[in-house]
């Protein structure tokens, strides 16, 4: 049963070019708005610490190092491949899924491929394991997604 | 639970029911057709009890549901229904959708600096 899942897209730009511009200028393209914060009533600046062990963040407030980690860079391999955990909004503690981005040479430039996986192991520190049934927090963490993307349909 | 599985609560229960490694072989098992309960249990090294919790919460969730073969427990079939499986496939592609978007936006700023940088081509 496989819980992850992959996107791909095509840009006509080197395989160098495009991981630096990913990672660099991330701030820059990330999509903003209420409904992609990681917390509510607040952005930050979304920034790759470069490197295997580096973080992706959102800094709220760099001097106070008021910030939301999303995860840990797990492979960084420039121009090639880009692995980092993923928590999002509502995640428990110990609950990460995966992001793993290959960035290949394409006649047109690169081809990306994104998989997000780990899904199923979610709830692996949770109640529910053990039979309670409705799980609250997992509930508003869909409830996010559903909203994110409504909002992106609207904004479509 | 019961009734049609539709929104998050219950997609959210049906990956808290694959959160466990036994159910998900279970469901693994029954992907490649229906089983008698014992046939079932023979499979995992884990007692008769656990064996029938497992199946309990999967039933619960609707991902698979069970044929009454008379008296004997051992006896009954499980299958997988389907639906529930849709359901977590498009909550999947919910989550591939926000991917999409992002990397849209990457695509759009990454070729848009590359143009600028090369000065005049658009």
């Amino acid at each position: 049963m496989s819980t992850s899942v992959s996107v791909a897209i095509t840009l006509a730009v080197p395989p160098d070019e495009a991981f630096r511009l990913f990672t660099e200028e991330v701030d820059q393209w990330w999509q903003r708005g209420p409904k992609f914060r990681f917390r509510p009533r607040a952005q930050g600046r979304m920034c790759f610490e470069p490197g295997e062990g580096g973080r992706l963040i959102e800094i709220y407030d760099e001097e106070a190092r008021d910030i939301y980690e999303i995860g840990r860079i797990l492979v960084w391999e420039p121009g090639v491949r880009l692995v980092f955990e993923w928590r999002g909004p509502n995640f428990s503690k110990g609950e990460v899924t995966e992001v793993d981005i290959r960035f290949r040479a394409h006649a047109e430039g690169t081809r990306i491929v994104l998989e997000h996986r780990g899904w199923e192991v979610l709830p692996s520190d949770h109640p529910a394991r053990h039979g309670l049934a409705n799980t609250p927090f997992l509930g508003i963490r869909a409830g996010w997604w559903q909203e994110q993307l409504t909002a992106l349909r609207n904004l479509a | 639970m019961s009734g049609k599985i539709s929104g998050p609560e219950e997609i959210d229960l049906i990956l808290a029911a694959l959160a466990d490694p036994t159910r998900r072989r279970m469901v693994d098992l029954l992907r490649d057709g229906p089983m008698r309960a014992g046939d079932l249990a023979a499979a995992f090294d884990i007692s008769a009890p656990a064996i029938s919790r497992h199946l309990r919460i999967l039933r619960a969730t609707e991902l698979i549901e069970e044929e009454e073969a008379g008296e004997d427990r051992r006896l009954r079939v499980y299958r997988l229904r389907a639906a529930p499986f849709a359901d977590l496939q498009s909550w999947l592609e919910e989550v591939a959708d926000y991917w999409t978007s992002q990397l849209a936006a990457f695509k759009a700023h990454a070729e848009g600096r590359s143009a600028g940088k090369k000065g005049k081509k658009k």
